[in-house]
């Protein structure tokens, strides 16, 4: 079978696999990850009206992986009545980063400027997180539609991280690592992570060293975030596709090794 | 001159920044705040540098009348177009220019990245051989944590999960921990090369 | 429908084509996503940091230390002539020397101490063994002998370098897993907006 060939069997195969799975509706139940159930019980029992960073360090290549974390996480605190400060250390987080929080703001009828506030985009994340540590003021000195930051309510009794209870960085690469070794090592900031599943395992050892508090990864992590929260969205709906995927690509491989192993016999023979 | 000179702002700001760690003086951390400030300034005006240059090429290459013209121009357009809607609407919920990103940035830059699945699944058939006893390795870690992490893992066996996060959390992490240890005994030894002035690949280029 | 939606589908579909093979309706889309992608970083550096940061605390509020970093910013520009293009070199060693000078101290504390000291756990742990503690130690030991190039890898060295090649293989198998995961969840999105949104197949 010529290459070409192949490769369209294969990426047909793969699209008429999602496809279909994503139009069946199966409810999963999907138990919670350690990293995940230690994230939601944490934002589900912090104090009210505590104060609550949520950066958007990544970009809109990740959104459809990485915006159902988000908005799980975000339901979660506004549910709660906690209050958040969104920034964005990604050009292109600054966008998704306030649609989402107005847009999830809006279902939970909080106000722009007491409940929530979203101070955009600051370039050179390393010299804005160590800002931040100074004053946050300081590196956002208006947010971002243009208000003066010192004169929203939300943001009377804050001024560095001293006043922020946790930092949760939404990001698809490195950016949460910065956040942890800047925020974390030199301001001793609690940092937890929304992240891309591929990040996952570049994480594990801020875990393990508790320098991170707590994951939530992959549209997997998003799914058992929203159940926990009992509000289904884009996590729990697409689990019967990634389940179907990924048996297609557990195929794929075993296919591959089979015809391997069977040239490789025969050309021994010869 | 040409070389002195940036030598001398490196070490400087360097020794300086690296020194602000251990001190809490009223005079060190202004300093401090006024060079991450200067940082962000200086930073926004090096995309600007790219930006220029991005224009520049492009304008070189539609003006050499080369085959890929028109795509040249339609970028171009989306350069001027994003400003532009900015200008008139400015970037609040609503806006154009937050509807173009919504409706036309955020949509194709998910679908490129979408088309890596595709490429996945043909590397998975062609390049993921047991070959070789570390291969095997690598090919049974994947097919565990791809079972072990669907929903169907949980209704066939609770062992698969937990497998994987065994997987994950312990020889999988010990590997990565050596890599960071190392990434991280490396970065500093160059940093400090650098400031030194020992290291001057920065000063290539021009 | 919504104007915006039918936008969006049709250019996911536009990129989606390249699936087919390259083609005109792919290279236009996948330019006109450059052009955006620059427009749009230039609008949000522009508000946020010169703005913000450099033009009104200079202008309005007189705080004339900034216009340092303004020239500095602006000798960024010297590039694109062969003359002056050493000026360039100034902005950048202040930015290189100040992430050196600010690296050191995380990346031996935060990354490299605090790595190190987590390497070491307990083997007995509440009378009982403890066998990851050594998976972790062993790992950890293996791995770093593995990238450890001064001593050949021969004996003892050799055969803790060729341990630490299995470590390395289950983190990368185990980064596979995930990353597959991940693309297999970008595309489900993009399913999900064609399927839900853009043909209004699922409600």
């Amino acid at each position: 079978m010529d290459r070409l060939r192949t490769r369209w069997i294969i990426f047909s195969g793969l699209a008429i696999v999602v496809i279909v799975s994503y139009l069946i509706t199966i409810k999963f139940k999907t138990a919670p990850s350690p990293a995940t159930l230690k994230a939601y019980k944490y934002l589900d029992t912090l104090p009210e009206k505590s104060v609550v960073i949520f950066s958007f360090d990544h970009e809109a290549s990740s959104l459809p992986e990485i915006q159902p974390i988000a908005l799980a996480m975000l339901r979660h605190a506004f549910k709660n009545d906690l209050k958040i400060v969104g920034l964005s250390l990604f050009a292109e987080g600054t966008a998704i980063g306030y649609d989402l929080l107005s847009k999830t703001a809006r279902e939970y009828d909080r106000q722009y400027g007491s409940d929530y506030i979203f101070l955009g985009f600051k370039p050179q994340y390393i010299s804005a997180i160590l800002g931040m540590g100074e004053s946050i003021k300081r590196v956002f000195p208006e947010d971002y539609l243009g208000n003066m930051t010192d004169t929203m309510p939300i943001m009377l009794g804050i001024d560095s991280y001293d006043n922020i209870e946790m930092v949760v960085s939404i990001a698809d690469g490195d950016r949460t690592v910065q956040w942890v070794e800047y925020a974390g090592a030199r301001y001793n900031q609690k940092v937890m992570a929304g992240l891309t599943a591929a990040m996952i395992t570049s994480y594990d050892p801020y875990l393990s060293s508790e320098q991170l508090y707590a994951v939530v990864g992959g549209l997997r992590g998003a799914a058992e975030y929203e159940n926990l929260l009992d509000k289904r969205g884009g996590g729990s709906r697409g689990m019967l596709a990634q389940s179907a995927a990924h048996l297609y690509i557990l195929a794929l491989v075993i296919v591959g090794n089979i015809i391997y192993f069977r040239n490789r016999r025969r050309r021994g023979g010869e | 001159m040409r070389t002195k000179i940036p030598l001398v702002v490196c070490l400087a700001f360097g020794v300086i920044m690296f020194a602000q760690y251990f001190s809490n003086h009223t005079i060190a951390r202004a300093v401090y705040n006024n060079i991450l400030e200067w940082w962000q300034i200086i930073f926004a005006f090096t995309l600007f540098v790219g930006v220029a240059a991005f224009i520049k090429n492009n304008l070189k290459s539609i003006s050499l009348g080369k085959k890929d013209t028109p795509y040249k121009i339609v970028s171009l357009i989306g350069l001027a177009l994003m400003p532009l809607l900015a200008i008139i609407g400015g970037t609040r919920i609503g806006s154009p220019f937050l509807w173009s990103f919504e409706n036309m940035l955020a949509p194709m830059q998910a679908t490129v990245f979408s088309l890596l699945a595709f490429f996945v699944a043909s590397a998975s058939f062609r390049g993921f051989r047991a070959r070789t006893v570390s291969a095997t390795i690598l090919l049974l870690t994947a097919l565990i944590v791809l079972i072990g992490r669907i929903p169907l893992a949980e209704m066939i066996s609770e062992s698969l999960p937990k497998t994987t996060f065994w997987i994950q959390s312990y020889p999988s992490m010990a590997a990565r921990r050596a890599i960071l240890i190392g990434i991280g005994l490396g970065s500093m030894t160059t940093a400090l090369r650098v400031i030194l002035g020992i290291e001057r690949t920065y000063l290539r280029g021009e | 429908m919504d104007i915006g939606i039918l936008v969006a589908g049709i250019l996911t579909l536009a990129v989606f084509s390249f699936l087919y093979k390259d083609n005109p309706v792919y290279k236009a889309a996948e330019s006109w996503l450059i052009g955006l992608s620059v427009g749009y970083a230039l609008v949000i550096f522009w508000q946020t940091t010169i703005i913000d940061l450099l033009l009104v605390p200079l202008f309005s509020e007189g705080r004339l230390i900034l216009i340092i970093p303004f020239l500095l910013g602006l000798m960024m520009f010297s590039r694109f002539s062969k003359k002056t293009s050493w000026l360039s070199r100034i902005p950048i060693a202040l930015m290189i020397g100040a992430g050196a000078g600010v690296a050191i101290p995380a990346m031996l504390y935060a990354r490299t101490l605090k790595q190190m000291s987590a390497s070491v756990m307990p083997i007995i742990e509440n009378g009982s063994l403890n066998i990851e503690a050594p998976v972790v130690a062993l790992g950890v030991i293996s791995t770093l002998a593995y990238f450890y190039f001064s001593r050949e890898h021969k004996g003892v060295m050799g055969s803790t370098a060729r341990l630490g090649t299995y470590f390395l293989m289950i983190f990368f198998g185990a980064t596979f897993g995930y990353t597959v995961m991940s693309r297999m969840s970008t595309f489900i999105g993009r399913v999900d907006f064609l399927l839900t949104d853009f043909l209004h197949l699922i409600k």
